[in-house]
């Protein structure tokens, strides 16, 4: 199928509530973890828009972006739940209004 | 015949909900597994727009690898649900506003009729018969993108390291 069926600003204005979507569990809620996954979310309506673009300009470059952001993700999600997992270990907490390790 | 404008508000539906589902939902187990339907959902819209290979990628990587992650860390952490789920007062107001604020920005750009240069954009372009396909995926990112792929290696030992070091450590 070589036409869009579903047009461009469609995929765009989906990608945008999502990332919003993602913005919102950043900024509302307090649980680390649920931070991260809000993360995970705006990573992917990104993606999204990346593969969407793609499509329309018919070149797989932002494939390419596509797998070097599902990379960045990996390490983040990596690095981040160790640090939640050493937070946890001191604190007994994962709320993020309860670390404040770093304020004197 | 019309199937794929179906499956695209059928896929964004149950995407906008389930992501509604991770930020309002007590229960992070819940949470995580709605945000795993955000994942599936998406990978069905990636297929959508000739992307299989990125379709099977964020099958096995996202839904499988990261939410295996997430899910590990939060059986073995045991975490209480949150005393209530969202942020006190003022903190809240603010953080609805700024998303609010965001949204409009993204939906401004994207409903802009100009594309911000003056042209509009161009039609879809026809696409060659490989597109999206790992054969193609593969030659360009071994190709072209070689030096960010191998820099993209280093970042993944450095991640590595980098979580066995700060999850071994006891602190004080």
């Amino acid at each position: 199928m070589q036409t869009l069926a579903v047009p461009l600003v469609a995929y765009q204005i989906l990608a945008a509530v999502l990332f919003t979507i993602g913005v919102v569990g950043v900024l509302v809620r307090r649980s680390a973890l649920i931070i991260f996954m809000s993360v995970e979310l705006m990573l992917n309506a990104v993606n999204l828009s990346f593969v969407a673009f793609s499509r329309q300009h018919g070149s797989m470059d932002g494939h390419i972006f596509v797998f070097f952001v599902m990379a960045v993700a990996a390490a983040e999600v990596a690095i981040g739940l160790a640090i939640l997992v050493a937070i946890f270990r001191k604190k007994e907490t994962a709320n993020v209004d309860e670390v404040h390790l770093l304020k004197g | 015949m019309a199937l794929e404008p179906i499956l695209f508000v059928f896929f964004a539906t149950v995407a906008i909900l389930s992501a509604l589902g991770v930020i309002f939902h007590r229960n992070p187990v819940h949470c995580a597994l709605l945000l795993v339907a955000v994942l599936l959902s998406l990978s069905g819209l990636f297929v959508l727009l000739n992307a299989q290979f990125i379709a099977a990628l964020q099958v096995i990587v996202y839904a499988g690898a990261i939410m295996v992650l997430f899910l590990f860390v939060l059986m073995l952490l045991n975490f209480r649900g949150e005393s209530s789920v969202l942020s006190p007062g003022a903190a809240k107001g603010f953080g609805f506003l700024f998303a609010l604020l965001v949204l409009v920005e993204l939906l401004w750009t994207a409903l802009s009729p100009n594309g911000g240069e003056g042209g509009g954009m161009a039609p879809p372009a026809t696409l060659p018969a490989d597109f999206g396909s790992p054969a193609a995926i593969g030659r360009i990112l071994y190709t072209t993108w070689l030096y960010p792929f191998e820099i993209t290696s280093i970042l993944l030992l450095v991640a590595v390291i980098g979580a066995v070091v700060l999850a071994k450590r006891k602190f004080a």
